[in-house]
């Protein structure tokens, strides 16, 4: 975790936060990450259970949950499945019992009116959110609008979809996922000599290719275990000689 | 209105590959189940039964009433079975759902109509009186299979049940609390199981015990309804891909096994029940009932 300090805060719904563990930057504005409702003009209130985290050097701070249900924020890659398509948009299934979220037909990576991508209902697409309000449907782009490059993201062929918690997926989307999430069962794979190649989706999703279905199965029920029973580092490794040794 | 999100293409193409490569998304075989576990409630009749993710509550109860005026000699049998929105928000209340009649129509047939339960054993006095038995069943938790589930925690909880006891005595009726007798059980004549085939591509591939995303994607389904001695009380091929004749007939053999199996589970788990109810060994004198 980025928090500078040694021990873990854990707040419930509507506590108190000690104004001394939220973070006062001389230039950058007080940034607010998932779990957290400002109250103006000056309070800030839990509204889940879970580890106060703080960021001193970008000036956040959030709360740690492993809730059940995805809401969408700007920046989040996310895998969603076309629903149905219109005119000039997708309609994008990112959860179960939520309203679609809309992919503009011409946020592919050299997307024009003439060749834009054909996506049948159904098909998997990895993507970013660029806009969400708490009242309209999130909005997504596979194209990054600064440099225009797809940037990986785009529809996924093939493979296969699993479904994992939220707090994992975020483990596994950090970018020192071995370090900071603890997660190191991809890694102990690869280096298996398994070739596979995979995407995960902050809705709770990971999607897993390889040319091989076992493989494919594998990893998948790798990570799959890994989150339920949250295994520890030395579990995961362990985990993953078993099923190598299992398949082969 | 709330919508469950629907398998994508690529899962789709990739479980039925897997499928026809011989092997399931979650590493089971194909006729494995996965871990069936009962456990009975404090009380008489309550059957908890989870089978992987799937989980679902039996209620057993029992009240006097009359019968009806057509069937004055028979007591009164009724099963009710409820998708609430806590198995999956899709599910909504006063809403039947497909899932939820043909469920209870199986239960139906199953149950009641195989005449597993002896409705004449409940007849208290010809025309005025008799025992109501009704089945609550509550599905907590919807992970594929509840046919089979729901059977399964059907008879486990009227075969843990207890009914009061009762004395007729110059046309007066008493019917005893549980501290006065000990309740009895209910005169039970089988126990019949379903077990429900799963099929896929051209209808070659069978399995059992298929998960939601494999109930999702299957071509056709196929529940026997059977007890351990091979009779077979209902077969239920609803629709779908026609299926050989003799994948049915092994399907049946099949389903045998697990039935043993069942039957297997249920009198041991009843046994284990019976045995830690009965501390001291007293409850075989506390009952009042007479050997059939």
């Amino acid at each position: 975790m980025a928090t500078a300090q040694s021990e873990r805060i854990f707040v419930l719904p509507g506590d108190q936060i000690d104004p001394s563990l939220i973070p006062s930057h001389p230039k950058k504005a007080l940034r607010l990450g998932p779990g957290l409702r400002h109250i103006p003009p000056n309070e800030l209130v839990p509204t889940v259970a879970g580890q106060l985290v703080t960021d001193p050097r970008k000036n956040s701070i959030w709360v740690e949950y492993n809730g059940g249900r995805y809401v969408p924020t700007v920046g989040d890659l996310v895998i969603g499945t076309v629903h149905h398509s219109a005119t000039d948009y997708f309609y994008v299934t990112l959860s179960s019992y939520t309203s679609n979220a809309i992919l503009p037909q011409l946020a592919f990576e050299m997307a024009t009116k003439k060749t834009r991508p054909n996506l049948n209902p159904g098909a998997l697409v990895y993507a970013r959110v660029c806009l969400a309000n708490r009242h309209m449907d999130p909005e997504l782009e596979c194209v990054s609008p600064s440099t225009g490059k797809a940037d990986g993201l785009g529809p996924l062929n093939g493979g296969m979809l699993f479904e994992i918690s939220l707090g994992m997926a975020r483990r596994l989307l950090m970018r020192k996922s071995v370090e900071e999430g603890k997660v190191v069962v991809l890694e102990e794979l690869g280096a298996a000599g398994l070739a596979f190649e995979t995407a995960v989706g902050r809705n709770g999703k990971i999607w897993v290719n390889s040319e091989k279905t076992k493989t494919v199965l594998l990893v998948g029920r790798a990570v799959k275990e890994t989150d339920e029973k949250s295994l520890t580092v030395d579990q995961q490794k362990k985990l993953v000689r078993k099923l190598v040794r299992e398949m082969s | 209105m709330p919508r469950e999100a629907e398998p994508s293409l690529n899962e789709r193409a990739f479980v039925v590959q897997a499928l026809q490569e011989g092997l399931r998304v979650d590493g089971r075989a194909f006729d494995q189940y996965r871990q069936l576990e009962l456990k009975f409630g404090e009380q008489y009749g309550v059957a908890d039964v989870t089978l992987g993710k799937t989980r679902i509550l039996v209620k057993v109860s029992a009240e006097v009433t009359t019968p009806y005026t057509d069937r004055p000699f028979d007591g009164i049998f009724t099963i009710t079975t409820e998708l609430s929105p806590m198995a999956s928000p899709a599910f909504e209340v006063n809403r039947p759902t497909e899932t939820e009649v043909l469920l209870s129509r199986l239960l139906e047939k199953t149950v009641r109509r195989s005449n597993a339960l002896d409705t004449e054993s409940l007849c208290l006095v010809a025309g005025q009186k008799c025992w109501s038995i009704r089945v609550d069943l509550h599905v907590l938790s919807h992970d594929g299979n509840l046919i089979d589930v729901s059977c399964f925690a059907v008879v486990a909880a009227l075969r843990h049940f207890r009914k009061p006891d009762t004395s007729i005595e110059g046309g007066h009726l008493t019917v005893y609390t549980p501290a006065e007798r000990e309740p009895v059980p209910l005169s039970w004549l089988h126990s019949p199981f379903c077990v429900t085939f799963s099929f896929y591509g051209e209808g070659e591939i069978t399995i059992l015990d298929a998960n939601l995303l494999e109930e999702q994607l299957r071509v056709s389904s196929c529940t026997i309804s059977l007890n351990r001695h091979g009779e077979i009380c209902q077969i239920a091929k609803l629709g779908g891909t026609p299926v050989e004749a003799a994948t049915l007939l092994q399907c049946a053999s099949v389903a045998l096994n697990k039935v043993k199996e069942f039957s297997t589970l249920l009198d041991q788990k009843l046994a284990e029940d019976a045995k830690r109810r009965n501390k001291g060994g007293l409850l075989a004198e506390l009952s009042a009932e007479n050997e059939r």
